[in-house]
């Protein structure tokens, strides 16, 4: 090829390099970082007011069990440092077309209320006499109308509530702001983009804990998922870190983690969660490590701990007070007082069992967020269950990083977004000029 | 086409599975079955059942026919197929459990359950008059163990007739019957017809 061809050729390239990364969780944050350190200019979208997704309300990683804020404050740091990484929050995806080189995407962005003079001081907090359900926890506490979406959020700027726009309320929180940063005018917005490659990194969410009748979850506030366990024992969670009964506020002591809670389920998720085992043992020890007297016991059908997390396995089976029994319970009956009593069969003794606890966690299943969030977006080819799978051949403009492709962990996820990030910096550099104009 | 039902002489009889899976309705799935204990935690009467579902399936995949066909699992279901709804494969277990049963009339292994003669004194009541009449129900079952066990366990459960019929809860007069008993034997008979075709067709399958 001669020189004169190679410029012609690079001056009809794609039309646009950028680089849109839908979602700010683990997996999103991860291929943003690495194509914005590659020097590609990347879009990060988040829906929620602040980075982190699900990785960011975890207490703690299984095996090592160190904490995700430390991992996600390196990654935090690496965007900080990027000029080339635009993060844009409270935003979703409307629609998008084109292909490859040549996306035009429209976004929607939600109120925020707050404007970037936001100093993190707190002062709107301490005004807002309303109090709202606290999203992070799961709704198991309260915050203030006027608040910060946890304590390592990225961006580090309040947030106000919309229930309280136009209250007396807001204007409280307005006249405590000492840096002109709270705008109650603040309204919609709806804008084009122009990106040449989409990384879709919507995440998941859990199975609806209530579809699974026969284990009660709205009965009894002593049946919690394993999502909330997260928060029940995290610092900065509604207890304050202390495993206690919902209830009653009694430690809990006696724990039953279930396992394939709505996963390997022909009536609701045919499929494997993959992470759920790890993290139910990851859940023992926490009850472990607050209570010496606890007794858990952890109802699976199989034990997943594929490759090195074996070990993990390994290390809980060997704690006496965590005891594995083999059993997909039947159901979960309350007694009288509400005390949950988990029913089932012990199939390798064949014992039939009733047995009460303290607290019984429902390990859920992860459903995609794709699956309805962003229905009416073409996000290239979904397997039976809504992951987003790409077929030979697809559209290479467009792939899946972390969980929207398929249930993985935290690490898999990251290894997954590296993927997806070179999978988008190869799909921009392999545009031909005809394939860019049509 | 239809694999021979294996010898009994043996205690383990690997031809059984496969035996099930082309002659039990819902037998086909029995690959499915994880053992995850779901139908047999589920149970209502789990605890009174020699084996269970689950157990009695991991069974017929080990070929144990004759504690399979003698189990008395396949008598104490009462059909409230709790264990087929829950099932995580969508196996039919209610299906395969009561196919067995039909499989242990015909084979001769269900005299041997005591529940299953409950079950002939509920079928004679209902096939006589279209109702269950609970008396003649009991008295024909603790009958079928001979006239002195039929005395004594009938004996047994007098304070508890005396209670239900202080209580208005047992009637004395005659059975009550369904108003066309001739229409009920009609479709009794069409049933039968129905059933021995389907064997026919089956056996010449």
């Amino acid at each position: 090829m001669s020189l004169s061809k190679r410029r012609g050729r690079l001056n009809q390239g794609p039309a646009s390099q950028t680089i849109l990364v839908v979602g700010g969780g683990i997996a999103g944050i991860t291929a943003a970082v690495e194509a914005a350190e590659t020097g590609y200019a990347v879009i990060l979208l988040e829906k929620s007011p602040a980075l982190g997704g699900r990785v960011a309300s975890l207490n703690r990683y299984f095996p090592k069990l160190c904490h995700p804020s430390c991992g996600l404050e390196i990654n935090y740091q690496r965007i900080r440092n990027n000029p080339s990484i635009k993060v844009i929050t409270m935003a979703r995806v409307e629609s998008l077309n084109g292909q490859v080189g040549d996306y035009q995407v429209s976004v929607k962005t939600r109120p925020r209320f707050v404007n970037e003079k936001c100093t993190a001081c707190g002062d709107c907090a301490k005004a807002s006499k309303v109090k709202v359900s606290n999203p992070f926890n799961h709704g198991m506490d309260s915050v203030s109308a006027a608040y910060l979406p946890h304590e390592h959020a990225y961006p580090q700027r309040y947030v106000i509530a919309p229930e309280v726009i136009g209250s007396p309320d807001a204007e409280k929180i307005r006249d405590a702001c000492g840096y002109g940063a709270v705008d109650l005018e603040e309204t919609e917005t709806v804008f084009d983009l122009k990106v040449g490659a989409v990384i879709w990194a919507t995440g998941w969410k859990p199975y609806d804990a209530t579809r699974i009748t026969p284990y009660s979850y709205d009965a009894s506030p002593d049946i919690i998922n394993n999502l909330e366990m997260e928060r029940l024992a995290a610092h900065d969670g509604p207890t304050g870190g202390k495993i206690l009964r919902p209830s009653n506020g009694k430690p809990a002591k006696r724990v039953a983690l279930i396992q394939c809670a709505g996963s390997r389920d022909t009536n609701h998720l045919p499929y494997c969660s993959r992470i759920c085992c790890l993290a139910s043992m990851k859940h023992a020890v926490y009850v472990r490590e607050q209570y010496p007297d606890a007794a858990i016991d952890i109802y699976y059908i199989d034990i997943r701990a594929h490759d090195k997390l074996e070990a993990f396995y390994q290390r809980v089976s060997a704690d006496p007070q965590i005891n594995f029994v083999k059993s997909k319970p039947g159901h979960i009956e309350l007694e009288d007082d509400g005390t949950p009593v988990i029913c089932g069969e012990d199939t390798l003794s064949r014992e039939i069992y009733a047995r009460p606890y303290d607290l019984v966690v429902l390990a859920l299943g992860m459903e995609p967020t794709a699956l309805s969030d962003t229905t009416s977006v073409q996000m290239g080819n979904r397997d039976d269950y809504g992951f987003i799978v790409p077929l030979p051949g697809d559209e290479p403009g467009m792939s899946a990083a972390g969980v929207s492709g398929g249930p993985l962990d935290v690490s898999m996820s990251v290894q997954s977004a590296t993927a997806a990030a070179l999978r988008a910096i190869q799909a921009i550099r392999t545009v031909s000029p005809g394939a860019s104009t049509g | 086409m239809a694999t021979p039902l294996p010898d009994s002489s043996q205690k383990y009889d690997l031809g059984f599975a496969r035996w099930v899976y082309e002659n039990v309705k819902g037998g086909d799935q029995l690959s499915m079955c994880m053992q995850c204990g779901a139908c047999s935690g589920s149970c209502p009467i789990g605890t009174d059942m020699d084996h269970g579902p689950r157990k009695l399936i991991m069974m017929i995949r080990a070929g144990m026919k004759d504690t399979v066909l003698r189990s008395n699992t396949l008598w104490n279901c009462t059909s409230c197929y709790r264990c087929t709804v829950r099932c995580p494969r969508g196996i039919p277990v209610t299906s395969i459990v009561q196919g067995l049963a039909a499989k242990a009339v015909s084979l001769g292994y269900a005299d041997e359950v005591v529940t299953s003669r409950f079950a002939r004194s509920f079928w004679w009541s209902v096939t006589h008059f279209g109702r269950t009449d609970e008396r003649l129900v009991t008295a024909k079952f603790y009958f079928s163990f001979g006239l002195a066990e039929g005395i004594k366990r009938g004996l047994g459960n007098l304070k508890i007739a005396l209670d239900l019929i202080l209580k208005g809860r047992m009637h004395l007069g005659l059975p009550h019957k369904v108003s066309d008993t001739g229409g009920l034997q009609a479709i009794l008979e069409k049933a039968a017809e129905i059933e021995a075709r389907d064997q026919l067709g089956e056996d010449k399958s």
